[in-house]
């Protein structure tokens, strides 16, 4: 099992000021933890299943950098149709992430379908995505994150994390957020 | 009938260049102008709620999107708008293309039709119906003015009093 915040960690240490979109539930909490200064990170407190859209529309209109999506399995399975269309479009500076504990852990722990038959990995090459992968350990994760970073996409990486918990909070006011996440966007 | 034309010319002297949809016969006339302009960008959505998530990601990036879609799709996208867009302050067009009101055949269609403005209303979202050709340039470019100086979406509504409906029984 792949430990989250250590995985975040690591995949912000091999990136410079590409955007990374950080979905409600954990992800944002554990991108932020991993790295509160960091400037080009929008966190989500809401919209659940909306990370991998945004990465979409943000990857289609800026076509020169990669962009990363943390997502989450239970915010995937809310809006599974959007790997129809981003395989579609097929923006090869995508690199979606998801983040598999089986469970919606914020709110308890109650088991996804991810715990039962679904394989995350399986409906996104049925959406479309030619390259997707599943990661089982942290060792996987870093020699997958190494061929994303370097080739083009789009990119579906599954990884089977564990439970734990970061206790980092982002800030709640969304138009702060925003508007950083903007700055670094036109700065970078 | 140059609703269509005239619709396509707004969005792009308003630097509106990426177009996210899903489709229906008013929406397809739309279309079938803007297609013939490698200006545009087009996203065909699976779902309207896409659409939302889409264009914040877009406008993150400086381009500007619209959405198009049926009444009933207003539905699909509510919680998205309420979570994401409102409070984001996301700034957009949702170019909604009225079924349930004057003409409609499918009773499956009217209650959504009906409520319409009034979910609109409820999101706080500012809302304008075009009725007749003459208007339509006004109120458009109007509600793009209003989207950006508030950093909200705005919704404009295209009535079957503009664009026909189906003749079905």
């Amino acid at each position: 099992m792949i430990n989250r915040l250590e995985a975040t960690r690591y995949l912000v240490e091999q990136l410079s000021d590409e955007p990374i979109i950080a979905s409600c539930g954990n992800p944002k909490f554990d991108l932020f933890t991993a790295a509160e200064k960091r400037k080009a990170n929008f966190y989500m407190w809401n919209s659940m299943g909306m990370a991998s859209s945004i990465g979409l529309g943000l990857a289609m209109a800026c076509p020169g950098r990669k962009v990363i999506v943390l997502d989450g399995d239970g915010a995937i399975l809310m809006n599974l149709n959007s790997l129809t269309t981003a395989a579609s479009k097929a923006p090869p500076n995508l690199v979606h992430i998801i983040w598999d504990n089986a469970q919606y852990q914020i709110t308890g722990g109650q088991p996804t379908h991810t715990a039962g038959e679904a394989d995350i990995e399986a409906i996104a090459r049925g959406a479309g995505f030619k390259q997707a992968l599943t990661v089982n350990t942290f060792a996987a994760f870093k020699e997958a994150l190494s061929q994303i970073l370097s080739q083009s996409g789009p990119w579906i990486l599954v990884a089977r994390t564990d439970s734990s918990k970061a206790l980092g909070r982002p800030p709640k006011n969304p138009v702060y957020i925003k508007n950083q996440f903007m700055e670094a966007l036109r700065s970078a | 009938m140059d609703w269509p034309r005239k619709i396509v010319s707004a969005l792009k002297a308003n630097d509106i260049c990426s177009i996210s949809f899903i489709p229906d016969a008013v929406i397809d006339r739309i279309l079938k102008v803007a297609e013939k302009d490698p200006y545009f960008h087009f996203t065909t959505l699976a779902r309207e709620e896409e659409g939302i998530g889409i264009i914040t990601g877009e406008y993150f990036a400086g381009r500007y999107g619209v959405l198009m879609m049926q009444s009933a799709g207003l539905g699909n996208c509510v919680n998205a708008l309420a979570s994401l867009a409102i409070p984001y302050q996301i700034p957009f067009i949702m170019l909604i293309s009225q079924r349930g009101e004057l003409g409609e055949f499918n009773a499956c269609h009217v209650v959504l039709g009906k409520a319409l403005r009034r979910i609109l209303e409820a999101l706080g979202i500012q809302h304008y119906t075009v009725n007749r050709e003459d208007e339509l340039e006004t109120i458009l470019n109007g509600a793009i003015k209003t989207a950006y100086t508030s950093d909200r979406p705005v919704a404009v509504i295209l009535s079957t009093a503009l664009v026909g409906w189906k003749d079905e029984k």
